[in-house]
Order: structure tokens, then C-alpha cells, then sequence
């Protein structure tokens, strides 16, 4: 009896003891692992000599190309838009499954989608300038460069952000012309809008990103920016940085003057007016509220101008219609 | 045992009544959009009106966000008592039966082919629900009778498929992965007057296990005692397996998947009440609609104007109550 007690003890600390070694031993390798992607993220920063084109790209890294780029891959649609736009779209040899702008790009050879970028088939293009995304994309950068790449981060967080980028893609891709003219097309409807609003009250604008539940651009993106140039006061940026949840209640204690819904990424935003308690909202009584395609405001290229011009139409019809 | 949760149902009963009542005057007395207590009594006492905002808020958004997330609530803790006590196992909870996940698939199909988000999504979550309901019962039927443990495994096994699927989808349309993941979830913004009704529907089948509870009482102790003591066991059987899976479909639909009150609420009702069904399973569906009530309110209060995911509120404010629970309940 009682050696069957003092074996089974045993075993259990058997088992116990292999467990914690066993856990020990993941977050060392785990520890190892972190530490030589550190290591490798590191080493394409100090490599970066002088060179005939240097540019500093959206997460403040520099980008180097001895020549302009003559393989491009773009990992998202807005960056595949910018290429396109500025005129290198010969050049592009691979984008993203969600590219369906302009109408060439929808026949590029896919990469893979915007969340699953892979590593293998990117590199399987044989391209020598990369277009990422922020975020998730980013961590990529350091294995595509062991693999001779250069990857150019897009992730501008203003209006303006974007125009430098279509500048800075129009120096490595050699069509800093074209670009020149796209980033100036950009600067005129800023100039524009920007003027139409001069001397107008701010009107109360809520985005909604999303309704279920309900989702807003905050501060800190080009949205909220967007809105800013438009003469809006974003309700969002109250919400924090972002794309942050938003409580329905302070949205009707707010009682924003415009609400205009993104339709397109987030699925399409239904027949507002109709929604629980909606119809008392000042924007929906005076008829206030809008749906805008979610690719000419939430993609970082260069249809944001007429985003823009889309947006004071909503913000400021009275302004929009005396010009 | 059974005698004595028997003789003693009453005063559990009310006193659930009383937290429950409790929680419904808080979740409706406190929200971000801070109505004074004098304003909440006012709209409460006046009504609907139209043309007035915070009347607004009170009728066309609050009320219905906490009835909604009340009855979710009390139907995952019913749905809970029941597969617990029919599968004869302590880790069950509504989910496990597949229902949700058929249901996560819809809503997903729902999302991905861009039907505007009411009611579609719902209907679709609704329909997926059903038909793994169907499937697995399918699966586990054997010469008329039910096999507990092929469903059970059948159940598990259709919730491994059907989140693979969904998985796919979230992959191939990644631009709606946000919808997805936000739904999957679980979150009660922006529900209204037409979720409450959709939650509504399975008011009958949270009241109908009451009349089975001294079936369910014996079936604890296994379906062969059961049989010798004359219970109608395959008739009990379906009626609860199909009442479950109703209630899981319905709660899952107009909220997502939100996890812990179907698990836990049973068990701290067991600790507080007994075994005994005709005081567990009263008790339970006032106190899961208690614990969902407390969770929203913390989830769209605690950090206005933003909402913390209710499920991870429910887990917060849920496991600390269950492990003081269950330590006492020890020593008890």
C-alpha cells in the first residue's frame, strides 16, 4: 500500500520535474529566438552606406538603392495604387489579392493577401524594392533584406504623410516627375479644401469604421486628419489613438452634425436612419448622414484627394456647392 | 442531498430574484452617457418620447443593450445546467455542443458576402446554429436513441471544422477579418429593440427544463438508473439536448461567442443551491442574467468613451467569484 503510494508520488514528481524543464526549455528557446531576430533587424540599419537615391521611409528607416527600382513587389493595395499612379507600374512584377485598383493591377500576380504576407513567394518575384505596409508587414523587413531586398514601409499617419511617401517612392522607382505631379494633384485638393473651410464653423463628424461593435477613426491616423482638413471636429479623436470602439450612449450625448459610415473593408454599414434610437440623432433629422467607399479614405494613396473633396462635400455642402 | 435542495428552493430563488432585480436597476441606472438617476426615473416613468435625445438614450439604447445582454446571459447559464448535467461532466459549457461554432460560421458566411450587418448576420448565425444542431444529432442517434458520448464528440468534433472553415474565410477575406474577430468576440454595442426580440424567442425554452427537473435530477445519477426508476429517458433526452441547442443558437446569434457564464454560472449556483434542478436551474438563469448584466455595464463604463470586450469582463468579474466560491464551498 504504502509503496504504491510513495511510486505514485514519485511519478508525479517525475512528471512535474520534466514539465517545468520542459517550460524552461521553451522560454529559453523563445528567449534565443527574440534575441537573433533583434540581432538581424539590427544589422540592415548599419548597413546602410551613401548611395545615389536615399530616402527615410514611414517607421523612420532609410531606405538605399544604387539604381531605381526596376522589380517592385507591393504587399498592399494602397502601395500598388502609389505605383501605379506615379508610373511605374511596368515595374511592378507582384501585389496583394485585394489590389483591384487601377483596373491593370487586378491581373498582377499575387503575393498572397495583406495579413499573410510570405516570405518565400515574395522573394520567389526576384524584386529589388519591396512596398509594405505598418504594423504586422513591418517585422518582415529584416528577412527580406538578408535576401537582398530593399523594403520601403508605408505607414504615414497624416495627409501629408502620404504625399511624402508618393515623393519618396517617385525617387526610388526613378519617376520622380510623375510622381512630382501626383504629390502636387494631392497638395491642390488640400490647397482647395483647405480654402473652402477657411472661415467655417467645425461641424461635430463621426466616422463610424464599424457598427457592431461600433468603431471609429481616432486620433493619430489619416482619417482623423482628413476630417481636421475638411473642417470637421472628429468625435473619434476623443476616443483615443487609433481605431477605437466607441460607446453608442457618447456618441447620442455627442449628437454629432455629420455621420458619415466607411463601407467596403468592414462590410457595408445598412440603412443607418433605421438603426435603435437613430432617427433622434441631429445628423440623421437633417439629413446628415453619409456612406463613403472606404478606398478613397482608409488607403494611404493617392485617390485620398478625392476622398478629401468627398469629404467636405459631406462636412461643408454649403461650401463644396459655392465653389 | 436531492431532498434537501428540494425543501430549500425558495429562499434561493428569491434571493437570485433580488441580485437580479439589483442588477437590472444598476446596469439601467449607470452608463458613459451619465443620465442623472432623477433623469433615468423620469424617462422610466414618462416612456418612449420622440424628439428627445436623452429619452433616446435611455429607451432606444440602453434598455434595449441590457434586456438583450440579461437574456443572453440566462440562456448560456440554462443551456450550461443543461449540458453539464446531461453529459455528466464539469468542463461542459454551451459551446461545446458545436452550436456555436455552426453559428460563428454563419455569421462569418454573413460577413464575408458583405450582407449589410443586420439582420442578416444574425439569421445566418441563427440558420449555421441549426443546422449543426441537426448534424451532430444526426451523428449521434443510434437505433432511436441518443448516444451522450458519440454527441459529445461528434459536437467537438464539428466545432474543430467549423472554426477551421471560418479560419479559411477570415484568411481569403482578410479585409473583413476585423468583422470576424469582433464578432467571434462577442459584444452587445449597438444591439436594439429587434435583438431583444430575436432573444426573446427562446424565452419559452428557458423555462420549459423546469418541467423536466426531477428527470434531470435522477439522470445525474446515470440513463441506466434512470431507466430502472421509470424516467422517459430518451424523451428527456431530446427535449433538453434540442433546448440547449436553441438556447445556445439564439444567444450566440444576437451576441457572438461569449465565453465563462455558461460554464461557471452553473457551478457557483451548484456551490450556493445544490444539485437539485428545481432550484438550479431558477437560479441559474437569474444569475447568468445577473452576471451579463454587471458584465456590459462594466464593459461600456469602465473605460468610456472606448468598450472593453464583455467576455473578457465576464472572465474578470466571473473566476475570482468562483474560486472564492469553491474554497468556501471546501471548507463548507
Amino acid at each position: 500500500m504504502s509503496t504504491t503510494r510513495t511510486r505514485r508520488s514519485l511519478a508525479a514528481v517525475t512528471i512535474l520535474t520534466a514539465l517545468i524543464l520542459a517550460v524552461a526549455g521553451a522560454l529559453a528557446l523563445a528567449g534565443c529566438g527574440s534575441d537573433a531576430s533583434a540581432g538581424v533587424e539590427a544589422s540592415p540599419a548599419a548597413s546602410a552606406s551613401s548611395g545615389p537615391i536615399t530616402v527615410t521611409d514611414g517607421t523612420g528607416v532609410t531606405v538605399t538603392m544604387d539604381q531605381p527600382a526596376t522589380r517592385i513587389v507591393s504587399l498592399a493595395p494602397a502601395n500598388t495604387e502609389i505605383a501605379y499612379a506615379i508610373g511605374a507600374g511596368d515595374k511592378m512584377v507582384a501585389g496583394t489579392s485585394y489590389d483591384d485598383y487601377p483596373e491593370e493591377a487586378k491581373s498582377l500576380p499575387r503575393t498572397g493577401d495583406f495579413a499573410n504576407p510570405n516570405v518565400e513567394k515574395i522573394a520567389s518575384f526576384n524584386p529589388d524594392l519591396v512596398l509594405a505596409a505598418g504594423g504586422l508587414q513591418d517585422k518582415l523587413r529584416g528577412k527580406l533584406e538578408d535576401l537582398g531586398m530593399k523594403v520601403y514601409v508605408v505607414d504615414p499617419k497624416t495627409y501629408d504623410g502620404v504625399i511624402t511617401d508618393i515623393s519618396n517612392l517617385g525617387r526610388l522607382t526613378g519617376f520622380t516627375a510623375q510622381a512630382q505631379q501626383v504629390a502636387d494633384t494631392m497638395q491642390k485638393a488640400r490647397d482647395d479644401v483647405q480654402a473652402q473651410v477657411a472661415s467655417a464653423t467645425r461641424p461635430v463628424t463621426f466616422l463610424e469604421i464599424y457598427s457592431k461593435p461600433l468603431m471609429t477613426a481616432g486620433g493619430e491616423t489619416f482619417i482623423d486628419d482628413m476630417i481636421t482638413l475638411a473642417g470637421g471636429a472628429n468625435l473619434g479623436a476623443t476616443a483615443g489613438s487609433g481605431f477605437p470602439t466607441f460607446s453608442t450612449e457618447v456618441l447620442f450625448k455627442n449628437d454629432p452634425d455629420v455621420y458619415i459610415a466607411d463601407s467596403g473593408s468592414m462590410g457595408e454599414p445598412g440603412d443607418i436612419a433605421r438603426r435603435s434610437g437613430f432617427a433622434e440623432l441631429t445628423a440623421v433629422k437633417d439629413g446628415h448622414v453619409y456612406v463613403i467607399e472606404d478606398s478613397i479614405i482608409a488607403r494611404p494613396g493617392p485617390r485620398l484627394a478625392e476622398g478629401l473633396r468627398e469629404l467636405v462635400k459631406m462636412i461643408h455642402p454649403e461650401a463644396a456647392t459655392a465653389q | 442531498m436531492t431532498r434537501l435542495a428540494r425543501t430549500s428552493i425558495w429562499p434561493g430563488i428569491a434571493l437570485s430574484a433580488g441580485v437580479f432585480a439589483l442588477c437590472l436597476l444598476v446596469a439601467l441606472a449607470f452608463g458613459p452617457a451619465s443620465l442623472s438617476l432623477g433623469e433615468v426615473w423620469r424617462f422610466v416613468t414618462t416612456g418612449p418620447v420622440q424628439g428627445d435625445l436623452p429619452n433616446a438614450i435611455f429607451w432606444q439604447i440602453r434598455l434595449p443593450r441590457v434586456l438583450v445582454a440579461c437574456l443572453v446571459g440566462a440562456e448560456l447559464a440554462v443551456a450550461g445546467v443543461i449540458l453539464q448535467d446531461l453529459f455528466l461532466n464539469p468542463l461542459t459549457d454551451p459551446y461545446v455542443t458545436g452550436v456555436s461554432s455552426g453559428a460563428a460560421l454563419g455569421a462569418t458566411i454573413g460577413i464575408v458576402l458583405h450582407l449589410s450587418n443586420l439582420p442578416w448576420t444574425t439569421v445566418l448565425a441563427l440558420v449555421g446554429g441549426f443546422l449543426t444542431l441537426g448534424v451532430v444529432w444526426m451523428a449521434a442517434r443510434r437505433r432511436g436513441r441518443i448516444d451522450i458520448f458519440v454527441l459529445l464528440l461528434a459536437g467537438v468534433t464539428i466545432s474543430y471544422l467549423a472554426s477551421a472553415v471560418v479560419t479559411v474565410l477570415m484568411i481569403r477575406a482578410n479585409q473583413d477579418m476585423y468583422a470576424i474577430v469582433y464578432w467571434l468576440m462577442g459584444s452587445f454595442s449597438g444591439r436594439g429593440w429587434q435583438d431583444v426580440v430575436i432573444a426573446l424567442v427562446a424565452a419559452p425554452f428557458m423555462i420549459a427544463p423546469l418541467f423536466f427537473a426531477k428527470e434531470m435530477d435522477i439522470l445525474l445519477q446515470g440513463e441506466k438508473r434512470a431507466l430502472e426508476l421509470g424516467v422517459e429517458v430518451e424523451r428527456t433526452k431530446r427535449v433538453l439536448l434540442v433546448t440547449a441547442g436553441v438556447l445556445t443558437a439564439i444567444a450566440v446569434s444576437v451576441s457572438g461567442i461569449i465565453g465563462f457564464v455558461g460554464l461557471v454560472v452553473p457551478h457557483i449556483v451548484r456551490l450556493l443551491v445544490g444539485p437539485g434542478h428545481r432550484g438550479l436551474l431558477p437560479v441559474s438563469l437569474l444569475l447568468g442574467a445577473s452576471l451579463m448584466g454587471i458584465a456590459d455595464l462594466l464593459s461600456r463604463t469602465v473605460i468610456a468613451p472606448n468598450e472593453i470586450p464583455v467576455g473578457v469582463v465576464t472572465t474578470f468579474v466571473g473566476a475570482p467569484l468562483f474560486v472564492y466560491l469553491l474554497r468556501r464551498g471546501r471548507k463548507g
